[in-house]
């Protein structure tokens, strides 16, 4: 499933740039924001895998759940949403290899954005 | 009145973002919480600044639910209407919110239009609740004003119309109305020469002991007092308050006077001090209602009964109760009276059969409502 949604749904963005009038400035610091903080989430959720804290690694999970949603990067959406619940569980086997496949989503959605001129 | 502004609670940076820039363009400047935590310290900061809070369902840490129970249950924060913000598929946490005091909800992705509407409602519902809490506050203030005036009122006007002038009824009765009453006037014998004799602390001092205990009796039987000068009191009966017996009333309220008297006489005659006490009772249709002029207004009687009682008054002899021909028709069978004959009152054409109350029939004694 996560390899079928698309990386950036571009149904989203149209949404989101009507929604605001299509404020283009405004949509790119919206972008720049959400590029500027994607690696933080990332390494938060890294640090939580090595430690083996389950726990530790929801919020970044979830903040970046939320925030790919927003902007149309569903693929990592969904696959942070995979990881909130896996932590959520305190299921610790698995975390590592989804959170690597976290990391391959952010690079695609990094380069998508860049495609479609947010970044 | 100062703009509103929203506080946004959501752990996602990018959502804030997009909440602050809609809610701009609705006029409402924003602030931006990125937990629930942040968003009480925030609120208890400035409170009063922030309209509407617009909170996030799932956030790590504090989350929606905990954040919302903590404004709920703030007797400062609970008024503050906020707004869940949820992905669709936490609908059921929305509606567990709603139960708790939430004002409404919006879903991610926001439509603006949606929550233009739902931040506009809440905003507009929040100014009402400030409205009736601002008017709740002054109707508080006002009733405290009413009730001090009261008390005040009370301490200078007779209990009955103090009562009037704060009923809703009052201002109708105050204006004027015509019933029949039962006058009342009582002086003392001998007072003008003891005033011009006296020490005036003396004078003061027996006029306190007199007043205090005519005071009791007036009370004690439902009187109202209109006025008194110096030795020299109008008490009347059946207004405002109706009083069916009002012309036994009086004629007990003097009697007991007079009872009290003779101790009050005895005490001042060992002072060397002579002074008798007279009253005069009359009964007829009055006017009733407020008399005198803007400044000083008093609640009195007018009519023949109120001459009557006060020219019989002046014509008892110390100890004397006297009554007018339909005071003692009213009170014939309760008291023993003595006809002293026909008095010619001043301003009066014919002479008034007169009746002088040397005490209450024995066993008749009743007990002053």
């Amino acid at each position: 499933m996560t390899d079928e949604t698309p990386v950036l749904d571009q149904s989203v963005l149209d949404e989101l740039r009507d929604s605001v009038g299509g404020d283009q400035s405004f949509i790119a610091d919206l972008a720049a924001t959400y590029l500027a903080e994607g690696p933080d989430h990332l390494a938060a959720m890294q640090a939580a895998v090595s430690a083996g804290d389950a726990a530790a690694i929801v919020r970044p999970a979830h903040t970046l759940k939320s925030s790919s949603a927003s902007l149309g990067a569903m693929r990592l959406s969904h696959i942070a949403r995979e990881i909130e619940f896996a932590g959520r569980n305190g299921e610790t086997s698995g975390l590592a290899e989804r959170v690597s496949t976290a990391r391959e989503a952010w690079a695609q959605t990094v380069a998508a954005m860049k495609e479609s001129g947010l970044a | 009145m100062t703009e509103p502004v929203a506080l946004i609670v959501d752990d996602s940076s990018v959502n804030r973002m997009l909440l602050a820039r809609h809610l701009l363009s609705l006029g409402i400047s924003s602030r931006e919480a990125a937990d629930g935590r942040s968003a009480l310290e925030a609120l208890s900061a400035g409170a009063d600044e922030v309209a509407v809070v617009l909170l996030d369902v799932e956030m790590p840490e504090m989350d929606g639910y905990e954040t919302l129970a903590a404004i709920k249950s703030d007797d400062a924060l609970r008024h503050l209407p906020v707004i869940m913000v949820s992905g669709v598929d936490e609908l059921n946490s929305v509606a567990q919110c709603i139960e708790m005091g939430a004002a409404d909800f919006l879903t991610k992705p926001f439509n603006p239009v949606i929550l233009g509407a739902r931040v506009r409602a809440a905003l507009a519902d929040k100014r009402l609740r400030d409205l009736e809490a601002e008017h709740a506050a002054r109707q508080a203030e006002l009733l405290e004003t009413i009730e001090r005036q009261k008390t005040e009122l009370s301490r200078f006007l007779s209990p009955q119309i103090a009562a009037l002038v704060s009923s809703p009824e009052g201002e109708q009765m105050l204006a004027g109305h015509r019933r029949e009453a039962t006058a009342v006037f009582c002086d003392l014998r001998g007072f003008t020469a003891f005033s011009d004799s006296a020490e005036p602390e003396e004078v003061l001092g027996l006029l306190r002991e007199y007043h205090a205990m005519m005071g009791t009796q007036i009370i004690e039987h439902g009187g109202t007092l209109e006025h008194f000068a110096g030795d020299g009191m109008m008490v009347f009966f059946n207004d405002p308050v109706p009083q069916p017996d009002h012309a036994e009333r009086a004629v007990r309220m003097a009697v007991a006077m007079r009872e009290h008297f003779t101790d009050l006489a005895a005490k001042w005659a060992k002072l060397g001090f002579d002074l008798g006490f007279g009253v005069g009772i009359a009964t007829g249709y009055a006017t009733l209602g407020r008399i005198g002029f803007e400044g000083r207004y008093d609640y009195g009687m007018v009519g023949a009964a109120v001459i009557i009682a006060s020219r019989l008054s002046s014509a008892a002899a110390a100890g004397q109760i006297l009554l007018s021909p339909r005071t003692h028709a009213s009170v014939e069978s309760v008291i023993e009276g003595e006809e002293i004959g026909a008095l010619q009152l001043k301003g009066f054409a014919r002479p008034i059969p007169t009746v002088n109350v040397r005490g209450l029939v024995p066993h008749s004694e009743s007990v002053p409502a």
